[in-house]
């Protein structure tokens, strides 16, 4: 059990914008070397560093020890799945220190999505994908993953992929078409508020209404243009150490309670072929597993950060991490909301809806901020966060 | 330009069936359970004696999206188009795309039926429309 026996000690991200003047590997730099400062831990005593895999985390660890000066790593680990390494890259680091194979673990991740491809486009396979040789020819679609059984069918991003579990929501809870308009609507709105009064986001200054939003076209129904997450450029990284050394770098250590991730069958990334029920992303005794281990209870946690690359997601979230009981966010988000008077609120600093698209690190290190004190949208006495991915990646942090 | 399938070992019998006109599922022929995509190895009792059976073609619509903003540039001709994943009488999923109506008609439970529509040169894929 992880419970308290690390912590995270550092935090640090970049600018978020659509198009910044570095690469990848330059906001990677930038990320950690805040993170590294915010610690009070000279790069060189880096040993240990988890990152998103390949292909979505372009910045590799040889660029990064290299560029940094660390002298040697003796841990370093990688987490498939997108946005469901979000736990797993703290689990990994965590286990890491327990073990004694690393005393200090950076975790980083860098987007630019301005240079590479973006999520919202298949025409590269994503921010990673190589350049098209010729646009003209015809895309022969691997068998990786059941892929070649979904694109050539148009099943291309993950805005499609979430829109089908949606619709598959609206349809097995018998929501009308209004219902899910307004259900998230609700939280695209209430996240855009917190992310207008929040200097970082992206979308500090874009006010959003209720007319607006249901006037916007839509994407992939039901999902509308401000059910998406953005598309940006930008980096972010923390540093995980021992309870003892985070004691001995700062009063405010933010402690991991517990961390999990989870795979189960038919889970591939286009994993929709389940032969249980479509909604339910993860099995759930992972979400028993995640608050057993941290000895806490649902009623303890103060402030969620859910991985939002839709709106569908916190909403879904809220149900899967047994918050909320199956079939009933939707009115919930509606009649209580996620907002700073709710009683949980969720993606305190606007999320990917409305801060940046950070692949759930932006999320990790607006939990530390909560659990600090520090937020610009804080949540009285945050004592407990989580943070958690659709599919079952989650950690649990408190002060 | 066309969005194809690779053809593998593992997936060629299913796209040559679709271009006889045959929808198929991968069969254990041990334990007499099918399933959908293949797998090299039956995922419940592990034999790899595996043959692939012809279905009946029905199924209901489990869930759609009509897709309104076209993420590549092959598909920028097609939009709105309708991905569904649809759930054969036999059982397994699919996924699919559904044509014969319009998109607004599609809903979650509605009845349809496979055809098969030649995409390229030497590819049919597996479609849906209302019953």
């Amino acid at each position: 059990m992880i419970r308290r026996q690390v912590a995270i000690v550092g935090i640090g991200q970049t600018d978020y914008a659509k198009a910044l003047p570095g690469t990848a590997w330059d906001l990677a730099i930038e990320a950690v070397t805040k993170a590294l400062a915010d610690a009070g831990i000279d790069p060189a005593d880096v040993d240990g560093m988890c990152r998103f895999a390949p292909p979505f985390e372009p910045v590799s660890e040889p660029m990064l020890v290299r560029a940094l000066g660390i002298r040697e790593l003796s841990f370093f680990a990688e987490s498939p799945l997108g946005g469901e390494a979000l736990g797993a890259v703290i689990a990994h680091g965590a286990a890491a220190i327990m073990a004694g194979l690393a005393r200090v673990v950076v975790v980083y991740r860098a987007l630019s999505q301005s240079k590479g491809g973006r999520f919202g486009r298949a025409d590269r396979g994503g921010p990673s994908g190589p350049a098209v040789a010729d646009p003209a020819a015809d895309i022969v679609v691997p068998e990786e993953d059941n892929r070649s059984f979904a694109w050539p069918y148009g099943l291309m991003s993950p805005g499609q992929l979430f829109a089908l579990w949606a619709r598959r929501y609206a349809g097995l809870y018998g929501l009308s078409d209004d219902d899910l308009t307004q259900a998230l609507g609700s939280i695209a709105i209430t996240q855009r508020r917190y992310a207008n009064a929040n200097p970082a986001a992206m979308m500090r200054d874009r006010k959003l209404d209720w007319e607006t939003y249901r006037q916007a076209r839509m994407i992939s129904e039901p999902l509308r243009l401000f059910d998406l997450c953005l598309e940006n450029d930008g980096a972010c990284a923390y540093v995980i150490t021992s309870a003892d050394v985070a004691r001995s770098l700062r009063d405010d250590p933010v402690y991991v309670l517990s961390a999990t991730q989870t795979l189960s069958p038919y889970r591939e990334p286009m994993g929709i072929y389940v032969s249980g029920e479509l909604t339910e992303l993860f099995p759930p005794a992972t979400a028993e597993r995640l608050f057993d281990e941290a000895g806490v209870t649902r009623a303890d946690i103060d402030v969620a950060e859910f991985y939002d690359a839709t709106s569908f997601m916190p909403l879904r979230s809220l149900e899967s991490y047994g918050f909320v009981p199956d079939g009933q966010a939707w009115r919930y988000v509606v009649d209580q909301g996620t907002g700073p008077d709710s009683p949980l609120p969720v993606n305190t600093h606007g999320g990917h809806l409305s801060e940046a698209y950070l692949h759930g690190m932006n999320g990790v290190l607006e939990g530390v901020r909560q659990l600090r004190g520090t937020a610009c949208n804080q949540v009285a006495d945050a004592a407990v966060a989580l943070v958690g991915a659709p599919a079952g990646s989650a950690v649990i942090l408190a002060r | 330009m066309a969005i194809v399938p690779a053809f593998t070992d593992l997936t060629r019998p299913y796209w040559e069936n679709a271009r006889a006109g045959r929808l198929v599922t991968q069969r254990c022929d041990a334990c007499g359970r099918s399933w959908h995509p293949p797998l090299p190895v039956c995922p419940h009792c592990h034999s790899t004696d595996l043959g692939w059976q012809e279905v009946s073609g029905s199924g209901t619509v489990y869930s759609y999206t009509v897709v309104r903003h076209a993420t590549h540039a092959a598909l920028a001709d097609q939009i709105p188009y309708v991905i569904a994943i649809v759930e054969l009488a036999e059982g397994p999923r699919l996924v699919t795309g559904i044509t014969g109506c319009a998109p607004e008609e599609v809903r979650v439970g509605m009845p349809v039926r496979v055809y098969f529509r030649p995409v390229a040169d030497g590819i049919t894929l597996p479609y849906f429309e209302p019953v």
